[in-house]
C-alpha cells in the first residue's frame, strides 16, 4: 500500500499555483543587463563579464546546461581560474567563458561546409547544426575551445547567445541565472573591438592572442589583474585527442605523394626505370590514396554529408585539401588505369601512352605537392605553435621525401636492371630520414630546454607523457642507422629484405610522428579549472 | 525557378532540421521564459532545494506530475530567481544507477549483499533490535542521522526511537555542522534562535564574515550581499584568500585558530575608545562588566602577535564596526569546527551585543547554516532538545509533550542523549551495539574516520538507510534499506533564516525505495507500537502535530495554516503565532531588544584561549586546513558526484593548496604528486600551488573520501562539535 502511494504523483497538483498565462518574472532580475535596441551597422552584441562581481559559483554553466535543454554531459560554457603567484599578494579570479562571438572566428573560416553563420545585424556566430558533417575542423581552430564535439550526435554545438532568447527580449540563460549579474550583453562597435584584439592583447592572461580572431568578450575590472596571475592549469600537460582516422591519412597521403613525386622524378632521369615501375607505383599510389581518404571520411561525424565539403573553398583550407586530394585521387586513378591498359589497347595509340604516362605522372606529381601543401595549411592555419610552417613543412615534406625515396627503393629493388638505382634510393632514403630523425629530436630537445621556448609545453608531453614512444623512437632511428650500415654489404638476395625492413621501420616513425602531431599539439584555451 | 533555386540553397546549406530543431526554444508559460521546445511542461510547482540552508525554491518543470526540468524560482523571497549550480542539478542524482532500489541484505560471512522484501527486512531489523535491547539495555542501540531529511521525518525518526522504540542514545550529523551555533544561541539568546533575515545582508553598512565563504558555500547568499544598495564595507576574517576574501573590502588573513583571540581583541579596542552601546548593554544584556574586566587581561601587541594581523589593522577595523549605522557579523564552519567554537562564536555575539548591532535591519550576531534543514533537525528533531526546543531535563516540559502526543510521560527519557563523538566512542567500548544510519555518511564524514570505520565493523548489526548504496557508509552496513531522496516525498525544511518552506514530491522513487517517513511507519507497525503513531499518518498531519509542540515556545508556528499556506506565501519564518501576519515576509528576531532568557537579557560569555591540542611542530610543521572546494560539490559528494555537470566543475581527484614559498622550499610543482601526512593517516594529492593559502598552512577540500581520515579528533567542549579546520600536517613529493 504504501509502495502504491509512494509511486503516485499527486502532490504537486494540490498546489497548481502557477497559471499557464502568467507572465515571465525572471525578466525583471536583467533589465538592465541586455541592450534595449538592435546595433546598428559597425556593431555587434557581445559578452561582457565583470570579474568584480564573478566569485565562481559557476550557476551560468548549469543554467546553460538546463535551460537550454543540452545533452547531460554537455556544458557551452565553462568557468576557469586564475591564480597568482606572489606569495606576498594572494590573487584569485574566476574565469566565466563561453563562445566569443568574434569578429573573424575561426571556426566559420576554417568550416569546409558552411556550417557556420555570422549573423549580419547581432554578429552573433552560429552553428548550423544540420549543415555540419562533424570534421571537427572548428575544434581545431579555434582558440577557446568553444565548439564542443558530440560522439552521439556525430556533430559539434556550440554557445549561441540564446539568440531565440534576445530576440525576444528575454537575456541568455547564463545572463539571467548569474546571482551577481556578472555577464552582460553589450553592444560593441567592429572598431572598438579591433582596437582592443591589436597584436599582443589578450582576453586574460595566459590565453591566445586576441588578434588571431577577435573575440568581442570584455573581462572587466576595478583591479588590475597580476601580472603573475596564470591560468592554474597553464603547467598541466593535456594530451590533445589523437584522430586516428587524420593520422592515418596524413601518413598515407604523405607516402603517396612520396612515390608520385619519385616516379614523377624519374621520367627526367631514367624513363626505362620509370617504364618499369610505373605500373605497380601507380597502383600502390591509388591504392594509399584511396584508404587515406577513406580514413578521412571515416573521421566525419556524418560522412554522408561530405560531399558538401567543397562549399567552404573560399576560406577554409580544409575545404581546399578535400578538393586538391580529389584532383590528387582522380589523376592517380586515371595514370593507373592508363598503366595498367593492355599495351594494344583501342583507346590509345600505343605510341601515345608512355607519354601521357610520363605527362601525367608529372601533373599528378605537382597536384600531389599541392594537395600536401595544403594539407599542411590545415594545420597552419590553426596557429597553434607546435602547428606553425617551420614545425609542419618540414614534417609533411620530411615525410614526403623519406616515403618517395624509400618507397621507390623498395618499388625498384625487384627489378634486377634497377639494382643500383635501388640502392641510391634507399641511401638518398636513409639520409634523409636521418636528417629529419635528427632535426626533430634535437629540436625537440632544445624546445624543452628553453624556458621560454613557444613549444616547451609540447615537447614537455613529448619527453614527459610520452616517454615510452620517445624510448621506442629513439631506438628505431638506431635500429634504421644500423640496417643502413648495412647496405652495399649484404648478398643480392637481401637488398630486398633491407630495403623493406627500412621502409617499415620509417614508416613506423612517421606514424609516430604523426601521432605525436596530434596529441602534443597543445591547444590554445581559456583558463581551466584545477585538474581534470 | 525561384522555388527551385532555394530549395537548391537549402539542400546545399541546411539550416533546419532535426539537429537544429533539438535546441529549438518555445515560451514555456507557467511565468517562464523561453524554454527547450522538447522540455515543455504541463505544468510547475515550486519546492525548497535540498542542499545547503540557504534553502532557494526551485521551480519544477512538471509532465504528468514528474518532473522533467528545474529553474530557480523567481518569485521566492530567497533566491530571487537564482540557484547555484547543485540546485540547477538537482535532479540528476535522483536517477544515478546506484540508487537503492530494494532492502538488501548483507551476509558478514561472504560479503554478499541479498535483496529482500520489506517485510522481510523490517522485521529482521526489529528483532535484532529487540534482542539487543533485551539484551544489552535501552542505551546498546544508537542511531546517527542528518540535517537532509524533512522536518517531520526527522521528528518521526526522533519520537519512535525515543518515546515508540524506547531507546535513549541519537544523534545527527548537525552535530558536525550546527552544534556550535545552536549552543552558543541557546547560552547567549536563552533559545537556538539565528535572529536575522537575508533582506540584512542588503541593508548592512558593515558585514564581517568570520570563517565564512558564502560565494562558494552559499553562493545565494552572497548574491544577496551583491545586492546591497548602500555601498557596504565588507571585512573577512579568513586565514585563506578566498572568493570572499578577495570579494571583500578587507581581508584580515589570520593564523589558523587565533579567531577567538582576534575577536576579544576587536572587543578590547571597542571597550576602550568606548565605542560600545551603554544604554543597550545595560538595559538588554546581563556580565557585561565582567566581559570588559576580562579583556583588560589582553594585550593588544599579544593579540596582534597571536593573529598575525598588526594592532593597527585590528585598530581600523574596530572603527569600521563603530562607525558602521548596521554592522552584521555572520559565521559559518570556520568558527563552529574549532576546538574552542562555542565561545568564538560568542565573541561574535558579544560585539554584536556590546555596539547595539542586533534587532534592526541590517545587523545581528547570525549563523549561517549548513545543511537544507539543520535548522528542523535542531528544533524538531527530538535528539539533543526534545520535540519544539523543549528540554529533557524539565518535568514541565515532557509533561507538555506527553500530552501533545498523548503518550504516557514516563516513556519520555529525562536523560539527554550522547552526542555524537559519545556514541562513536560507546560502539568502540562494545556498549553500542547495533547501529542506524542514515541519510549521513559517517566513514566519509567523521574525523579521524579510519577508526570509525574500525568501530563500525565491531558493531553486531549496522543499518543503513539511505538513497545509494555506494556510499563509504552503506558499503559496511548489514542492512541496507532503500529510501527515496529529496523531490520524492513531501515535507518542511527550516533553512538559516529561520523559513519553513515546503518540499514536493515530484519524481517516483525508484524500485521498492520508501520514503523515509514511510519506512519510519513501517517499523512503528513492526515494533509493535503502530497505534502510537497512528496519528503521524503523513508529513502534513505530523506538522500539525509540530505546531502544537511549538505552541508558546520561541520558534512558536502555531500560526501557519496549513503546507499550502506555506506554499502560498513563499515559506513562512518562525515564529509566526496564530496572531501574526505576513505583511513583511522578511522577519527578523529582537526588534524589542528582549531575548528568551529567564530575564529577557542577553549574556556575555567568553573564556580565555587556549591553543588547539594539535599544533605544527618539527614533524608535523603545516596546518592542514579543510573545507569546501567549489560550489558545485556538496559535503561527501553522494549526489554531486551523480550530475555529468556537476562533475565537469570539479576536479575528480584530491588536491592540495599550499603556498608559493612553501612549494618553492619543497620544490614542489603546481601538477606534482604529493603525500600529505597527520598522525593518523596520509593520502596522496595534486599540488596546486596557490597565493591564496598562507605561508605554513595547506588547504585540503573535504569532498574527498580520504580527506577526513587526516583530521583530529578534536571537539568543542560545549558542542561536542568536531575541530575539521586544523590539524597538524607534513607533505613530501610521492
Amino acid at each position: 500500500m504504501l509502495l502504491g502511494e509512494q509511486q503516485e504523483l499527486p502532490f504537486a497538483e494540490r498546489f497548481a499555483q502557477t497559471q499557464a498565462s502568467s507572465q515571465f518574472q525572471q525578466s525583471r532580475f536583467y533589465r538592465e543587463l541586455i541592450p534595449d535596441r538592435q546595433p546598428n551597422p559597425g556593431e555587434q552584441l557581445a559578452f561582457q563579464v565583470n570579474l568584480d562581481a564573478c566569485t565562481g559559483c559557476k550557476a551560468c554553466v548549469s543554467a546553460c546546461h538546463s535551460l537550454n535543454g543540452l545533452d547531460e554531459d554537455e556544458t557551452w560554457r565553462d568557468v576557469g581560474l586564475l591564480i597568482g603567484h606572489d606569495p606576498e599578494t594572494p590573487y584569485q579570479q574566476h574565469i566565466t567563458t563561453a563562445c566569443h562571438h568574434c569578429v573573424d572566428p575561426a571556426c566559420l573560416n576554417g568550416c569546409p561546409v558552411l556550417a557556420y553563420e555570422k549573423d549580419p545585424v547581432t554578429g552573433i556566430v552560429r552553428h548550423l547544426d544540420d549543415q555540419c558533417i562533424g570534421c571537427q575542423y572548428c575544434v581545431l581552430t579555434c582558440p577557446y575551445d568553444v565548439p564542443k564535439y558530440s560522439e552521439k550526435r556525430g556533430i559539434v554545438r556550440k554557445c549561441d547567445m540564446c539568440f531565440n532568447r534576445l530576440a525576444r527580449d528575454e537575456a541568455p540563460a547564463c545572463v539571467q541565472a548569474c546571482p551577481s549579474g556578472a555577464i552582460t550583453i553589450q553592444i560593441v562597435s567592429l572598431n572598438s573591438v579591433v582596437a582592443a584584439t591589436a597584436e599582443n592583447e589578450r582576453l586574460v592572461p595566459g590565453t591566445f592572442k586576441s588578434s588571431y580572431t577577435r573575440p568581442t568578450t570584455a573581462y572587466v575590472s576595478r583591479k588590475p589583474i597580476p601580472e603573475n596571475a596564470r591560468p592554474i592549469d597553464q603547467s598541466r600537460l593535456r594530451l590533445e585527442p589523437p584522430h586516428w582516422p587524420l593520422i592515418v591519412m596524413l601518413v598515407l597521403t604523405q607516402m603517396a605523394t612520396g612515390l608520385v613525386v619519385t616516379t614523377g622524378a624519374l621520367t627526367f632521369s631514367d624513363q626505362t626505370g620509370f617504364k618499369m615501375i610505373i605500373g605497380s607505383a601507380s597502383l600502390a599510389i591509388c591504392t594509399m590514396l584511396a584508404a587515406g581518404l577513406a580514413a578521412s571520411i571515416l573521421h566525419l561525424g556524418r560522412p554522408l554529408g561530405a560531399w558538401r565539403a567543397w562549399l567552404g573553398l573560399r576560406t577554409s583550407w580544409m575545404s581546399r585539401e578535400i578538393v586538391a586530394f580529389g584532383g590528387f585521387f582522380g589523376l592517380a586513378l586515371a595514370l593507373t588505369i592508363v598503366a595498367w591498359l593492355p599495351p594494344r589497347s583501342a583507346l590509345f595509340d600505343p605510341s601515345v601512352q608512355p607519354n601521357l604516362l610520363i605527362q601525367g605522372t608529372r601533373i599528378t606529381a605537382v597536384v600531389g605537392i599541392l594537395s600536401i601543401a595544403c594539407s599542411a595549411m590545415i594545420y597552419i592555419d590553426t596557429q597553434r605553435p607546435f602547428w606553425a610552417w617551420p614545425q609542419v613543412l618540414p614534417k609533411f615534406f620530411g615525410s614526403v621525401i623519406v616515403t618517395g625515396l624509400i618507397g621507390g627503393a623498395l618499388l625498384t629493388v625487384c627489378h634486377k636492371e634497377l639494382v643500383v638505382l635501388s640502392t641510391r634510393l634507399l641511401t638518398a632514403g636513409l639520409a634523409a630520414f636521418l636528417l629529419l630523425a635528427v632535426w626533430e629530436l634535437v629540436g625537440s630537445l632544445y624546445a624543452l630546454h628553453r624556458k621560454q621556448h613557444l613549444l616547451r609545453a609540447a615537447n614537455k608531453i613529448i619527453w614527459f607523457r610520452l616517454t615510452h614512444l620517445a624510448y621506442l623512437r629513439i631506438t628505431s632511428v638506431a635500429l634504421v642507422t644500423a640496417l643502413g650500415l648495412l647496405i652495399n654489404r649484404l648478398p643480392a638476395g637481401f637488398q630486398f629484405w633491407l630495403t623493406l625492413s627500412i621502409g617499415i621501420l620509417s614508416s613506423g616513425w612517421i606514424l609516430g610522428e604523426r601521432y605525436i602531431f596530434f596529441v602534443s599539439s597543445v591547444a590554445p584555451r581559456m583558463p581551466g579549472g584545477v585538474a581534470p | 525557378m525561384k522555388q527551385l533555386k532555394e530549395k537548391v540553397t537549402r539542400w546545399i546549406q541546411q539550416k533546419d532540421g532535426p539537429q537544429t530543431q533539438d535546441l529549438v526554444l518555445r515560451p514555456g508559460k507557467f511565468g517562464l521564459g523561453q524554454i527547450p521546445a522538447r522540455l515543455e511542461p504541463d505544468d510547475t510547482t515550486t519546492l525548497i532545494c535540498g542542499y545547503c540552508s540557504t534553502g532557494c525554491g526551485l521551480k519544477a518543470h512538471l509532465r504528468k506530475g514528474e518532473a522533467i526540468n528545474l529553474s530557480a524560482d523567481p518569485d521566492y523571497p530567497v533566491n530571487l530567481g537564482m540557484a547555484c549550480p547543485k540546485g540547477w542539478e538537482a535532479l540528476a542524482p535522483l536517477r544515478a544507477n546506484d540508487r537503492a532500489t530494494t532492502p538488501l541484505l548483507r551476509d558478514k560471512a561472504s560479503g554478499r549483499s541479498e535483496s529482500i522484501d520489506w517485510e522481510r527486512a523490517l522485521i529482521l531489523f526489529c528483532e535484532r533490535l529487540k534482542e539487543l535491547k533485551r539484551t544489552y539495555g535501552p542505551e546498546s542501540v544508537a542511531f546517527l542521522s542528518t540535517g537532509q531529511i524533512v522536518t517531520e521525518e526527522m521528528a518521526f525518526l526522533g519520537t519512535l526511537f525515543k518515546f515508540g522504540m524506547g531507546f535513549l542514545h541519537c544523534d545527527s550529523n548537525t552535530r558536525q555542522c550546527m552544534a556550535t551555533s545552536h549552543v552558543a544561541y541557546k547560552q547567549s539568546f536563552g533559545f537556538d534562535a539565528p535572529p536575522y533575515t537575508y533582506a540584512d545582508f542588503e541593508q548592512s553598512d558593515v558585514l564581517i564574515f568570520v570563517g565564512s565563504n558564502p560565494c562558494i558555500a552559499h553562493p545565494i547568499m552572497w548574491q544577496r550581499v551583491t545586492q546591497n544598495p548602500r555601498n557596504p564595507t565588507i571585512i573577512v576574517i579568513d586565514p585563506r584568500k578566498t572568493e570572499t576574501a578577495m570579494a571583500a573590502t578587507v581581508h584580515l588573513p589570520i593564523q589558523p585558530k587565533s579567531d577567538l583571540m582576534l575577536l576579544y581583541g576587536l572587543a578590547k579596542i571597542l571597550v576602550e575608545q568606548g565605542w560600545i552601546n551603554r544604554p543597550y548593554i545595560r538595559s538588554h544584556t546581563e556580565g557585561f562588566d565582567q566581559f570588559a574586566s576580562f579583556l583588560e587581561t589582553f594585550s593588544l601587541s599579544g593579540i596582534a602577535a597571536t593573529s598575525g594581523i598588526s594592532a593597527a589593522q585590528l585598530r581600523r577595523i574596530a572603527k569600521l564596526i563603530h562607525q558602521g549605522q548596521r554592522v552584521s557579523f555572520w559565521w559559518t564552519m570556520g568558527v563552529n569546527q574549532g576546538h574552542e567554537a562555542t565561545r568564538t562564536a560568542q565573541a561574535i555575539i558579544n560585539l554584536a551585543l556590546m555596539t547595539g548591532n542586533i534587532g534592526r535591519p541590517g545587523t545581528g550576531a547570525n549563523s549561517i547554516t549548513g545543511q537544507c534543514n539543520a535548522m528542523g533537525s535542531r528544533l524538531f528533531a527530538n535528539v539533543t532538545s526534545m520535540l519544539g526546543g523543549h528540554d529533557f531535563a524539565s518535568a514541565k516540559d515532557r509533561a507538555k509533550i506527553a500530552r501533545l502526543l498523548q503518550i504516557d510521560e514516563s516513556a519520555i527519557p529525562t536523560q539527554h542523549s550522547w552526542s555524537y563523538d559519545r556514541i562513536i566512542e560507546g560502539v568502540k567500548e562494545g556498549k553500542i551495539k547495533a547501529l542506524w544510519v542514515i541519510a549521513t555518511n559517517s566513514a566519509h564524514s567523521w574525523v579521524n574516520h579510519d577508526d570509525l570505520k574500525r568501530a563500525f565493523r565491531k558493531l553486531d548489526f549496522l543499518v543503513v538507510q539511505d538513497m545509494f548504496t555506494t556510499t563509504e557508509t552503506a558499503e559496511l552496513a548489514d542492512l541496507i534499506l532503500p529510501a527515496a531522496g529529496w523531490g520524492e516525498k513531501d515535507g518542511t525544511f527550516i533553512n538559516s533564516e529561520r523559513r519553513i518552506g515546503l518540499v514536493k514530491k515530484v519524481a517516483r522513487a525508484p524500485g521498492l525505495a520508501l520514503s523515509d517517513f514511510k519506512i519510519f511507519r513501517l517499523i512503528a507497525h513492526y515494533w509493535g507500537c503502530g497505534l502510537q503513531f497512528s496519528r503521524w499518518s503523513s508529513p502534513e498531519a505530523v506538522f500539525e502535530l509540530l505546531k502544537g509542540a511549538s505552541r508558546g515556545q520561541p520558534c512558536d508556528i502555531s500560526g501557519i495554516e496549513s503546507y499550502a499556506h506555506l506554499d502560498r506565501s513563499g515559506g513562512i519564518q518562525w515564529p509566526y503565532r496564530p496572531d501574526e501576519s505576513l505583511d513583511n515576509n522578511e522577519r527578523r528576531l529582537f526588534a524589542n531588544g528582549k531575548f528568551f532568557t529567564s530575564n529577557q537579557r542577553a549574556r556575555f560569555l567568553f573564556a580565555k584561549p587556549v591553543a588547539p591540542p594539535e599544533i605544527p611542530d618539527a614533524e608535523f610543521p603545516l596546518w592542514l586546513l579543510s573545507g569546501r572546494g567549489t560550489s558545485s560539490q556538496w559535503h561527501t559528494q553522494s549526489r554531486t558526484a551523480k550530475s555529468d555537470v556537476l562533475r565537469k566543475l570539479y576536479p575528480e581527484h584530491p588536491y592540495v593548496e599550499l603556498n608559493p614559498a612553501d612549494a618553492k622550499e619543497l620544490g614542489i610543482d603546481s601538477g606534482d604528486q604529493i603525500t600529505v601526512s597527520t598522525r593518523r593517516g596520509s593520502l596522496s594529492a595534486l599540488a596546486f600551488v596557490a597565493s591564496t593559502v598562507g605561508r605554513g598552512s595547506i588547504f585540503l577540500p573535504m569532498h574527498y573520501p580520504e580527506v577526513n581520515r587526516l583530521t583530529a579528533p578534536v571537539f568543542d567542549p560545549h558542542s561536542g562539535q568536531p575541530s575539521y579546520k586544523a590539524c597538524a600536517a607534513r607533505i613530501e613529493r610521492a
